[in-house]
């Protein structure tokens, strides 16, 4: 089984997107996927693509790993693009039976991809050049003020901490488990879907037993380091804001006012 | 008064048929600053819950600790105690709690609420003393079982604890992860660290200044390792191995040899034949 795959594919480096904080990374993740929604025209979607572009190339991850990222979602591509052709009024260029495809249309299949393919790219960028650990720092100052409400900042932070450390063990369990079933003669591969999925109960019951001793050791061993909840604990890495974040951060406000413009003053497709 | 005394430690827990099982059984144990001790025992013999009274983990039932003059019933003292006595454990995935080795050594000192700057130097010089340094950014499961062991050491040597609780460190180690492991517990009882290791292993307790046995829920006997383990006929009866070089000189002894000195290691039994031949 291959670990890394769920390990956020953090690809470690030292380019301009690693460098930044990673509190900075998420908020201007989020105010891109929004920008991306927002935009209404083709210049509008121009922009923030070539944002992306950018943001891509400096990241310093090989663009085959992009590409990767992209072959999850093809076919969520291609079906939301073929319903868009086949799906719109207008003018037909094209006419077969039933169908007909409108110059509408097909604008509209290549806003759709360009908007999914946009959206995928700049996430993965984020998980490419962000450390898990660092993201769940970032997550759990980010969430901070929400203090203010009751919610368990802290507790939330710590539980997504352990889940990243554990979830290469459990893996690792997980194939010593089958691997074991399989030598006292448990049959995994063959039958339908539903006897596969029962052939796994045998797996999944020694998996959580032993997920539920490790907690209880775990907890022990928390402890025993002195660990009493969030109050009154301090962090070996502060997080520091720098030119360069402030940088993104205005050329980000750039880019935003530039699809507003767009959006008001050219013509929506 | 020694670093840590517990004096008569009475302890026992309810098992499935509602009938208390006495685990511990009036156990006085003395460890003086500085010092390697071993305890040795069966599984089940209370070795573990016996470790886990000397952070205040667990409080006695009958009986008192003090580690260091404090008592460890004393709930304002509880975390004092535990940054003074480190444990570590039998599994080292289990207690690790950071998806990175120096953060995760981090984890100690940053729950006692000490600077960041003073931490960093922490980390580090706790990474340096059981050698891991160069692993500092790795993850952990792509460590040895030994080098996961370490880090786990040196997470707890990052809080500056005065003492060290192992118990069963390299029970689920290969061989070589057991050396590094053991050489650094040497090297850190080299450095004033007061060492408890706690093992089934004889050649581990050998390393030992002193070594306590115990048999159900009380101390059997303890001394230096050349006078427990020449008590061959006792362990035995207790159904506790000795170390291989001992075994093979208590079995030439009733074969009629004259043995003046157990040897507890090969190269003091390699002595003794060499001694035996001429």
């Amino acid at each position: 089984m291959n670990r890394d795959v769920t390990f956020g594919q953090f690809i470690p480096g030292n380019s301009l997107l690693h460098r930044m904080d990673p509190r900075v990374k998420i908020v201007l993740l989020c105010a891109i996927i929004a920008t991306i929604f927002c935009t209404f025209n083709f210049y509008a979607l121009g922009l923030v693509t070539a944002f992306i572009i950018v943001a891509i190339l400096l990241s310093g991850v090989p663009l085959r790993m992009y590409l990767k990222s992209l072959k999850v979602i093809i076919i969520i591509v291609v079906i939301t693009s073929l319903l868009n052709i086949f799906y719109s009024s207008g003018t037909p260029v094209f006419e077969f039976w039933i169908f007909k495809i409108t110059l509408d249309g097909i604008y509209r299949a290549i806003y759709v991809t360009v908007r999914i393919i946009a959206l995928i790219l700049i996430s993965s960028s984020l998980t490419f050049t962000t450390s898990p650990t660092d993201l769940t720092d970032a997550i759990e100052r980010l969430m901070s003020p929400l203090k203010i409400f009751h919610v368990k900042v802290h507790e939330i932070a710590m539980m997504m901490t352990i889940a990243l450390r554990f979830i290469p063990t459990l893996l690792d369990e997980t194939d010593k488990i089958m691997s074991a079933q399989k030598a006292r003669g448990a049959d995994m591969e063959s039958g339908n879907l539903i006897q596969k999925v029962k052939s796994l109960i045998p797996v999944l019951i020694p998996l959580f037993v032993s997920a539920f001793r490790r907690a209880y050791e775990l907890a022990v061993a928390m402890e025993c380091r002195c660990y009493q909840g969030g109050e009154g604990r301090t962090r070996m890495k502060s997080l520091h804001m720098k030119k360069l974040d402030y940088l993104s951060i205005f050329l980000m406000a750039l880019v935003v006012g530039g699809v507003v413009l767009c959006d008001i003053f050219l013509m929506p497709i | 008064m020694s670093f840590i005394s517990a004096e008569n430690i009475k302890y026992s827990y309810e098992s499935e048929e509602h009938n208390k099982k006495t685990v511990l059984n009036g156990v006085n144990l003395k460890i003086e600053k500085g010092e390697f001790v071993a305890l040795l025992g069966h599984n089940g013999c209370g070795k573990s819950t016996m470790a886990k009274h000397l952070n205040a983990m667990v409080l006695p039932e009958e009986g008192v600790i003090y580690v260091d003059r404090m008592d460890t019933r004393d709930e304002e003292l509880t975390y004092e105690i535990r940054r003074n006595v480190g444990l570590v454990f039998q599994n080292p995935d289990n207690q690790l709690v950071a998806s990175i080795v120096e953060e995760d050594v981090a984890f100690g000192p940053e729950n006692l609420g000490i600077e960041p700057d003073e931490i960093r130097k922490r980390v580090d010089n706790a990474m340096k003393a059981v050698g891991i340094y160069d692993l500092r950014h790795s993850a952990p499961h792509k460590l040895s079982g030994g080098q996961k062991q370490r880090v786990a050491i040196a997470g707890i040597l990052a809080m500056e604890p005065s003492c060290i609780v192992l118990d069963e460190p390299t029970a689920m180690l290969d061989p070589k992860g057991r050396d590094e492991v053991l050489s650094s517990i040497q090297e850190l009882n080299k450095k004033g660290i007061t060492i408890l290791l706690i093992t089934h292993y004889m050649d581990e307790a050998v390393l030992a200044d002193r070594v306590v046995v115990m048999d159900k829920g009380s101390i059997l006997t303890e001394g230096t390792p050349q006078e427990v383990f020449s008590q061959v006929a006792l362990l035995k009866k207790h159904g506790l191995d000795v170390p291989q070089a001992t075994e093979l000189a208590y079995k030439l002894m009733g074969a009629g040899v004259k043995v003046d000195k157990m040897p507890l290691n090969e190269a003091q039994c390699v002595d003794l034949l060499l001694e035996v031949l001429k």
